[in-house]
């Protein structure tokens, strides 16, 4: 038989090998969220109590609790869970530097961010929750004014919020930790 | 096979027409071959696709973040990895990763893995990177391992920000990187075996506009002495 004729004949064999490698790489990849034992979350849970601010270490070499992080950044996080209470994240943001928020479902996927410049007048008012406690929320609004605080719904009941501050100048941690801690988390009460 | 041939004699012994028998077994024989022969490749098939599938993913979570790559000279970045409408292969990748992008709205993050000639970057070499620069509200420059760790060095400084900068009188501005200590804007590499620089643009209008991040100019990265 030639090379040519065993193609042939093996053909609904390397058919289907090519549809199993296509599906299993899809699989795996859509699978890997789920999976991944280091993620975002993992990494931060330990550091991390609920509805509650914590500021991170900072990064040493070889010690660094996620990879690609900026070393001019002090990071504080903020765990939620949706079934125990709504997040809320307060405070009064003033003086310079940069402070960047982002908002994590369960697998790290960003739902939104963004920066100190969001804050209305110099105030931050944000409230994470779920629809339904959206909806719970809306029903008490006053019919004539719009809501002060920005609502937003999150992908899934678990994730966490990470608030970076920059330290614009080296040895200048000290004043971007202060910044980060204008920011307050807390679970918002019953409603 | 012994039994079976034992068993096929007992056979003939005991039945006047034989020959009828042996046709019969001969024929169940070669059923039950290819019968085999169909699972053995079969099972191949199903490992090959399965480590065929398995391989195509690990390349694809080891090579960048997924689809939507945006890229001017020698940098890289992945806006939307930082949104939701990251695609899947981003998602995966950060999941096994660990890391936390930027999100959009936060600035973007470029990384550089070669100079401007498109050369591997290479730490016995110096590296100058100059102007232009985007604009942005802070940036920031970080030297990294591949897999995105801090590099060690006695200088103990792993970064430079756009506010310890010292500029020229018209306001430009070289940074050296390089294992040796260098006057002016120095990014020291320590003893790292290979390394990216990574560019962080932080509060950056380019984030809404970030398609045209392409034709943006990104900073100039040229190799210089080697050792």
């Amino acid at each position: 038989m030639s090379l040519r004729e065993t193609f042939i004949s093996n053909l609904p064999w390397i058919a289907g090998a090519a549809i199993i490698a296509g599906i299993t790489h899809l699989t795996s990849i859509l699978a890997m969220p789920y999976l991944a034992p280091k993620d975002a979350f993992a990494r931060l849970e330990p550091a991390a109590p609920l509805n509650k601010l914590a500021v991170l270490p900072q990064g040493v070499p070889g010690q660094t609790l996620m990879p690609f992080e900026d070393p001019a950044l002090v990071a504080g996080v903020c765990r939620y869970d949706l079934n125990v209470a709504p997040l809320r994240l307060r405070g009064a943001l003033s003086g310079d530097g940069l402070l960047l928020f982002s908002f994590h479902n369960r697998f790290g996927t960003t739902f939104y961010s963004m920066t100190d410049k969001g804050a209305l007048r110099g105030r931050l008012d944000v409230l994470v929750l779920t629809p339904e406690q959206l909806e719970a929320v809306e029903a008490f609004d006053p019919e004539d004014e719009l809501p002060q605080e920005l609502r937003l719904v999150a992908p899934t009941k678990e994730g966490f919020v990470l608030i970076r501050s920059l330290s614009p100048e080296r040895g200048n941690l000290a004043e971007a930790k202060a910044r980060l801690a204008q920011v307050g988390c807390e679970a918002e009460g019953n409603r | 096979m012994s039994g079976r041939k034992a068993a096929l004699e007992a056979a003939l012994a005991t039945v006047p027409d034989g020959m009828a028998i042996v046709g019969q077994v001969t024929e169940e024989r070669v059923i039950w071959k290819s019968v085999l022969i169909t699972f053995a490749k079969t099972l191949l098939a199903a490992i090959v696709g399965v480590a065929l599938g398995l391989t195509a993913t690990w390349f694809a979570v080891e090579r960048g973040y997924g689809f939507g790559a945006v890229s001017s000279g020698p940098w890289t970045g992945w806006p939307k990895t930082g949104s939701l409408e990251a695609d899947p292969y981003a998602r995966a990748v950060i999941a096994r990763t660990g890391e936390v992008p930027l999100g959009l709205a936060e600035g973007l993050s470029f990384t550089a893995r070669t100079d401007e000639t498109g050369a591997e970057l290479n730490p016995n070499c110096d590296y100058t990177l100059s102007d232009p620069i985007p604009p942005a509200r802070y940036w920031t420059l970080t030297a990294m391992t591949p897999r995105g760790a801090l590099i060690d060095n006695a200088a103990g400084h792993f970064g430079l920000t756009s506010s310890e900068i010292v500029r020229d009188m018209q306001g430009k501005f070289q940074i050296t990187v390089s294992r040796q200590a260098r006057a002016g804007n120095w990014l020291p590499l320590g003893d790292a075996r290979e390394f990216v620089l990574v560019l962080r643009l932080y509060d950056t209008p380019l984030s809404s506009a970030s398609s045209s991040i392409g034709i943006t100019p990104m900073p100039q990265l040229k190799r210089g002495r080697c050792t």
